[in-house]
């Protein structure tokens, strides 16, 4: 075949379109494979908030191989506005009964830390949600990521495009990051859960109130931006009051009775969504982020304390999200 | 506690280099605690509002913007408005603040390009607004939000003509104001800038309604602002929160309502004096003064 100097200008031409349309297909958007070859979950009973959580935790803790002795262990709770009557919020009983499970485990520092994302008062939010003064009967600091120091942190997976973010310093340098999460759904991402809750941890001061940056760059890929560049440790996530419904703001309060914790953000989440009774699988930042992040599947989560099984009913959404729904 | 207790204390914690940062616990300078401060200590302090401005002046960006705090990337955010207020009667900073101003004119909230408008006509309604009425964002390439479309307003009011080069800011403020009007809560006040969403009204926040309010002064008669200053009466009479109270008070001064009881309630809280949140603590001073504050960010009485 003889090939003129035109052909293979043209044919080189189609194959370095052809390539720049298809390469984002194929090629993986994540810097690092980080599963682990076996994830653990424990979901606890629990039907209401009492002074019993510090127990309930400090014995569901054991199940962990965790080691925090000397170590700056940060909480992460879901703090995003304040609104009356609704459960909105991680509770701040749980967070307590953290602080005081790290703290008893050797933790040389346990701090709250959460950027609201609706609210640019953090100090509103934090006295009417009941935290302020447990924090401070407590004797545990608390800081507002929204304001806190900010470091230039390159991304460590490109599903938004971009290459960097100005993240807190609090969080940064934290030893063991927790993210406490109120089981919730959402109706941008269908949930909010260990992964969604990093949110809070892009500063409103650099990026606004709400983190409009996020929405506009996708919502599910700065979700998965944000949890391959700030590794979460652990989860305790909150699901005694869960929501359903217009979540994360205007849901319904859920009683769900149930504490997940978990060594792995993705068998957290995808352990949550199935007690929601969704398919994690149709969730675009958990199937995504278990590609890379964690384990979704049951085959690689031991699961220790009470059967998951899917509810009765399962969480209400937005019509969006219906799709959700496991069969 | 004394005004000129929480005015000391502002000024000890001024950076070396002018600025303030957000937080005690940061040494990172950061524009909008510093702008406040400034507001706050106003002539008290001649040697801190020259350090002061020196470092606003430094942290400007090539392109007439100031940055959210110093070694911040150069796209420019909503503390210019901010900015432009505080320098208003700093003669030698004039050509920085208009160049600031002619930055703040050609940003814009996403929604008013047209391929965003027809998005969010056609495919993207779950948020109520019309993007026709559009103001500004906290940073470029998002859409717009109450607090930063406030501050740009009363920003741009500050200017003496519409002449120079900002022909458009009459029209850009009137636009603004119109955004302002369509975001309001469906129960009064405004919150960040989504007042209905998937259907339901979203609560207020006082100190979005109180800055949404400044920048409405001008307008008492109009019912929305009517409502807001109603929902943020009873919103602040039982407040405990210093910096949404410390807004709510320059807000119901301005619009001429009784704030006696409110300062006496800021006055009486615990702790004022160790204030982590530098803003926090400027408002506070703002508030307690605020004649002066409302003066200083061209909010006539």
């Amino acid at each position: 075949m003889n090939l003129t100097r035109r052909d293979f200008l043209i044919g080189s031409a189609a194959l370095a379109a052809g390539a720049s349309v298809s390469t984002p297909f194929f090629l993986p958007r994540y810097h690092s494979d980080r599963r682990p070859k076996q994830s653990r979950v424990a979901v606890l009973h629990a039907e209401q908030y009492s002074q019993q959580l510090d127990q309930i935790l400090g014995e569901a803790l054991r199940l962990f191989p965790i080691n925090v002795r000397g170590k700056t262990v940060v909480l992460k709770p879901n703090l995003v506005d304040y609104l009356p009557g609704n459960a909105i919020n991680t509770h701040p009983m749980l967070v307590l009964a953290a602080a005081e499970a790290f703290r008893r485990l050797g933790a040389k520092s346990v701090v709250v830390a959460e950027g609201p994302g609706h609210q640019r008062d953090t100090q509103l939010v934090l006295s009417q949600s009941g935290y302020q003064e447990s924090l401070r009967d407590e004797e545990i600091r608390f800081v507002d990521l929204n304001r806190d120091e900010l470091i230039r942190t390159p991304l460590r997976a490109s599903y938004t495009g971009m290459k960097q973010l100005w993240l807190p310093r609090t969080v940064l340098e934290a030893d063991f990051l927790v993210s406490m999460p109120k089981i919730k759904t959402h109706h941008w991402s269908g949930v909010t859960l260990a992964m969604k809750n990093m949110f809070g941890i892009v500063p409103g001061a650099r990026y606004g109130w709400p983190k409009n940056i996020l929405h506009w760059k996708g919502i599910q890929e700065s979700i998965l931006d944000l949890c391959a560049t700030v590794p979460i440790h652990f989860v305790i996530a909150d699901g005694i009051v869960a929501v359903e419904g217009n979540g994360p703001l205007n849901g319904s309060p859920r009683p769900l009775g149930r504490i997940v914790l978990a060594d792995d953000p993705i068998a957290a989440d995808a352990t949550c969504a199935r007690l929601m009774g969704f398919e994690p699988e149709r969730i675009v930042h958990i199937r995504e982020g278990a590609r890379f992040l964690g384990n979704s599947g049951p085959e690689r989560i031991d699961e220790v304390g009470e059967i998951v099984d899917p509810p009765a009913e399962p969480f209400d959404v937005v019509p969006e999200f219906r799709f959700l729904h496991a069969l | 506690m004394a005004l000129s207790d929480l005015r000391g204390e502002l000024t000890r914690r001024q950076l070396p280099c002018g600025g303030w940062s957000a937080l005690t616990s940061s040494a990172q300078p950061a524009v909008e605690p510093t702008c406040y401060s400034v507001l706050a200590l106003g002539s008290q302090a001649t040697d801190v509002g020259e350090r002061a401005y020196r470092f606003l002046l430094r942290a400007q960006n090539p392109n007439g913007s100031w940055p959210v705090f110093l070694g911040d990337d150069h796209d420019g955010s909503w503390v210019t408005s901010l900015v432009a207020i505080v320098l208003r009667d700093v003669v030698p900073a004039t050509p920085a603040r208009l160049k600031g101003l002619r930055w703040l004119l050609s940003n814009a909230g996403k929604e008013s390009d047209w391929f965003w408008k027809w998005k969010f006509r056609t495919t993207d309604r779950h948020v109520r607004f019309d993007p026709d009425k559009f103001g500004w964002p906290w940073i470029p390439d998002t859409v717009s939000w109450v607090v930063p479309t406030a501050f740009a307003i009363l920003a741009l009011n500050q200017l003496p003509c519409s002449c120079g080069g900002f022909e458009l800011a009459h029209a850009r403020v009137n636009r603004g104001v119109e955004m302002l009007m369509d975001r309001a809560c469906p129960s009064g006040g405004w919150n960040a800038g989504n007042g209905v969403v998937y259907g339901a009204g979203l609560a207020p926040h006082p100190d979005d309604t109180a800055i949404a309010l400044l920048a409405l002064r001008d307008r008492p008669e109009d019912p929305l602002v009517q409502d807001a200053v109603h929902y943020l009466e009873r919103a602040a009479s039982v407040l405990t929160a210093r910096w949404s109270l410390a807004w709510a008070i320059l807000a119901l001064a301005a619009h001429r309502r009784p704030i006696a009881p409110l300062r006496c309630a800021l006055l009486a809280l615990p702790d004022l004096f160790c204030i982590e949140d530098t803003s926090t603590l400027a408002l506070a001073c703002l508030a307690l003064d605020h004649e002066h504050a409302l003066a200083n960010l061209g909010v006539t009485l």
